[in-house]
């Protein structure tokens, strides 16, 4: 990471010019996978991310420049041609810093680049064990360790100066199950702001069995119907809902310029009275937490939506000015190499009142959707669509039968009034979210709902 | 950094063989919103992967610092990777081989930032002026990359190429009142004084104009014609059905099935990383092979799997040159480039007369998540249109299309003459087929 005198007389540099801010992102990443198929450890690869990224800013316009090298003889000149496209000036400008320190909320046990290869390995290969073991027809099985940290500092125009670790883990397995020539798969991956500690309490054993069970359920799982029908989703990953659903739509990325359904509708009501639901990057080492946004102001806890009402975007500071508004610490990147803007961190519909049994009364015909694959949205029109990894269906208010091949499409405005009934187990689920600044982890998540009226799209022809 | 430092360094520290993969890439992009500059954006970047074979175990490490002061402590690790593989497959550093290069068609004009601005400016108020009901230019962006790759190893190889690529692109919103559509147009401009700036701007906002009035489709089997973005698309999520490496592991849906017959007759797919049609173009994969044009599915026969090093070493074949990476850092893998499904003879008009009464679909979404590779089901949001008598009748949203890749393409009345290179290496023409399951209303 370079001196603070060295940022300070480089942001100088940069505010040399028609600038009214300029900051300095600088980044260093070790990315370690380690991969096993049925056991035999195939690949071990470490990635060093190293470099920095200048962003300066005229109103709402702003000039980017990023470089894996920051000496000066590289940097001077990147400086030099943002302040060409931002304007010139002849105007001097100094720039004092003053270190942000504060206590690490994310702590983490068992460093991983301290941990023995074999250690690891050993993480895999009880993933493995355990999906194998879980029955004959297993006859495959991938698994996958990523292990990151990622050391940020971040200094800009207004003289703060701040630094954060990130620390992640994520063990990922899929099995292959195999009856008369049928093959089909199954996974999980689940994942923390932890170091290797986190497999104590998510043991290798119940991912791979976890696995395991997926796949066999699809062995048996039927061509899904489809049409229009009522769809009980259950908890953790079933969130990825909200996240297409609504989520995209309320970051100000497209709220900022017109372009979200949701552009206006502060205070008013968007989604059924029984939803509430909140985007939380201050959860302990959780997957989508860090201590500060990329752009260096502490991670909040915000309210999206209070009993139906909208009560908050997620906004990052550029696309506040466009909309008159305070940042929400919503600003994330995949790295040095993407401009930061307004992103989800932990994102949940959080817990009503109903019984699980209680959203399947009164059910005819419907779909429970018991895992959740991923999906994608049109912020602008709020078309979103997702898959289901793991469904069943739903006859006279009982589960019936195992489907396959399910998508629930449908548009974020309504499906958010179409749920009726919330329940109170709420869990969150690990992914990685990509859209303007890259790829990022997120957590979604959600207690089981129902909703009414979804259209379902399956492979029998009914 | 020192490449033949640290190529000594490794061979000392025990490395049979050792490889230095650098991409060096520069970009330059200018978006545009709201009648002015929005975001500028300016890189450069050095990615270095190292790759070295140490006891027949391939060890791999990337690095965005190759400061030569991190040499031992780099190599060290490696050592210590490569000595936790288990599986016994072999990998290699190979040999410099001599090839016939060609060269790109394209020749592209780096215009000055004041010409972008100036055509950035001048599309978006034609845009704005094209019909009443378009709302807004959602954004547009002028984007260049160069792109230098650098292969050197431990036997010689010394193979130098790159490429350059410039890109409009565009979104525009449009409204009547009671809906909002949008849709997005990108070209590739060699020149930009000479860029047709009324055709691009006709094509985006026709596209997202004809989108208004959409509604869903009663759900039913339909023949459906899959446009050739569409189909391009759905092709490339299970283009590595032909991969050797998952052959090998028993992960493809082709397993056991070289020679045999797995698509309609109608198609033939072409492997051509030297095809100079296409936008990339590449005489070299990513471990330095040469790289040749081959017939993957000849008439409905699937006749070549795709290889690099260690998935051919593994089913004692050659590297059909299919070695690639998917970005630097990440090993190298086998990845078809510039793979096409060979055109016909028919227009889209023309197949949307054959067709007669059915379905055209012009976009996917969700390929991510809403297709299962090893069973080849999917089940897809989709857009479109309808036709009826041959005619275009009406815009489709909010369905779903779903079936078993392999027995779709089994099912083929007619394949498109409208195959066109874009930015992605996998290409087909429009296809025709005989019956897929729509769900809608």
């Amino acid at each position: 990471m370079l001196s603070r005198e060295q940022l300070e007389k480089y942001l100088a540099l940069c505010m040399s010019s028609e600038a009214d801010f300029a900051e300095i992102y600088e980044e260093n990443e070790v990315s370690e996978t380690i991969s096993m198929l049925s056991g035999k450890v195939e690949n071990v690869n470490t990635v060093v991310v190293s470099g920095i990224g200048i962003r300066l800013y005229k109103d709402v316009q702003s000039v980017y420049a990023y470089s894996n090298e920051s000496d000066e003889a590289s940097v001077i000149p990147l400086i030099n041609d943002l302040k060409g496209a931002i304007g010139r000036s002849d105007k001097e400008a100094s720039v004092k810093l003053e270190r942000v320190e504060y206590e690490n909320r994310h702590p983490v046990e068992i460093d991983f680049e301290k941990t023995p290869l074999s250690e690891k390995t050993d993480l895999l290969k009880r993933a493995n064990d355990a999906a194998f073991a879980s029955d004959d027809r297993i006859v495959k099985v991938q698994t996958t360790l990523l292990n990151v940290k990622q050391d940020v500092q971040i200094s800009n125009s207004n003289g703060r100066l701040i630094s954060d670790t990130r620390v992640r883990t994520r063990l990922m397995a899929t099995a292959y199950a195999d009856e008369n020539g049928n093959l089909q798969s199954g996974s999980d991956r689940p994942g923390a702001g932890k170091g290797l500690e986190y497999y104590r309490e998510y043991t290798p054993e119940q991912v791979g069995r976890e696995a395991a069970r997926t796949a066999l359920v699809n062995l048996i799982a039927k061509d899904c119907p489809s049409g229009q029908m009522t769809v009980i989703i259950d908890n953790a990953f079933g969130g990825v809902i909200f996240h297409e659903a609504c989520g995209h739509a309320l970051e100000a990325t497209s709220v900022s310029k017109n372009q979200s359904v949701f552009t206006g509708k502060l205070g008013q009501q968007i989604a059924n009275t029984c939803v509430s639901a909140v985007d939380d990057g201050t959860i302990k080492n959780a997957w989508g937490s860090e201590n500060i946004d990329d752009e260096g102001n502490f991670q909040k806890r915000r309210v999206l939506i209070k009993d139906g009402i909208l009560t908050s975007y997620m906004i990052d500071t550029l696309n506040g000015r466009r909309m008159g508004m305070e940042s929400t610490s919503s600003s994330r990147r995949q790295s040095y190499k993407f401009e930061p803007t307004s992103r989800m961190s932990n994102t949940f519909i959080l817990e009503g009142d109903a019984k699980f049994e209680e959203l399947f009364e009164g059910v005819e015909k419907g779909l429970y959707a018991k895992k959740m694959g991923g999906g994608s949205v049109n912020p602008q029109t709020g078309e979103f669509n997702f898959a289901v990894q793991e469904g069943y269906m739903i006859e006279n208010g009982k589960i019936t039968y195992p489907v396959k091949g399910a998508a629930l499409i449908g548009n974020g405005k309504d499906i958010l009034f179409n749920i009726d009934r919330v329940c109170s187990n709420l869990e969150r689920g690990q992914g990685m979210c990509g859209s303007m600044s890259g790829s990022i982890p997120t957590d979604v998540g959600q207690p089981a709902i129902r909703v009414t009226n979804i259209t379902v799209g399956g492979t029998a022809n009914e | 950094m020192n490449k033949e430092k640290w190529i000594a360094y490794a061979l000392e520290k025990g490395f049979e063989s050792f490889e230095i993969y650098q991409d060096i890439s520069e970009e330059r992009t200018i978006s545009w919103f709201g009648g002015q500059m929005d975001t500028f954006v300016t890189s450069h970047v050095r990615g270095t992967s190292l790759r070295g074979l140490i006891g027949g175990k391939m060890a791999i490490m990337a690095t965005e610092n190759d400061s030569d002061s991190l040499m031992e402590d780099l190599i060290g690790k490696m050592i210590q990777q490569a000595s936790a593989i288990t599986s016994e497959d072999k990998g290699i550093i190979r040999k410099p081989e001599k090839t016939d290069e060609i060269s790109a068609n394209r020749v592209f004009i780096r215009p000055e930032s004041e010409d972008i601005k100036e055509a950035l400016a001048d599309i978006e108020k034609r845009i704005m002026d094209f019909d009443k009901r378009v709302l807004q230019v959602s954004f547009m962006e002028w984007n260049e990359t160069t792109e230098r790759r650098e292969i050197t190893n431990s036997y010689g190889m010394d193979v130098k190429d790159g490429e350059k690529i410039q890109v409009m692109v565009a979104g525009v919103v449009v409204g009547d009142g009671s809906e909002v559509k949008d849709s997005y147009e990108f070209d590739l401009v060699e020149d930009l004084s000479k860029f047709d700036r009324d055709a691009f701007v006709k094509e985006l906002c026709e596209k997202a104009l004809n989108k208004l009035g959409a509604t869903s489709l009663e759900s039913g089997t339909y023949k459906v014609i899959m446009e050739k973005g569409a189909m391009s698309s759905l092709f490339s999520a299970f283009s590595q059905m032909f991969s050797g490496e998952l052959i090998g592991k028993g992960l493809s849906p082709l397993n056991d099935k070289i020679g045999t017959k797995i698509f309609s007759d109608k198609i033939t797919v072409i492997d051509d990383p030297r095809n100079t049609e296409a936008v990339e173009l590449a005489n070299y994969d990513d471990e330095g092979c040469p790289t040749y044009r081959k017939t993957v599915v000849d008439a409905g026969v699937f006749k070549t799997m795709l290889h690099n090093s260690k998935s051919a070493l593994r089913l004692g074949t050659e590297s059909t040159g299919n070695g690639f990476k998917s970005g630097y850092a990440s090993d190298v893998n086998v990845m078809p480039k510039n793979m096409y499904i060979v055109k016909g003879e028919k227009s889209l008009t023309e197949l949307e007369e054959e067709m007669g009464d059915g379905l055209v679909i012009e976009s996917l979404a969700g390929l991510h998540a809403g297709l299962d590779f090893i069973t080849t089901d999917f089940s897809l949001q989709c857009a479109g249109y309808f036709v009826k008598d041959g005619k275009r009748d009406r815009s489709i949203t909010l369905i779903t299309v779903a079936s078993n890749f392999l027995e779709m393409m089994k099912d083929v009345i007619d394949v498109g003459s409208d195959l066109e290179w874009k930015l992605s290496s996998i290409r087909t023409p429009s296809i025709l087929f005989n019956g897929l399951a729509i769900s809608g209303e």
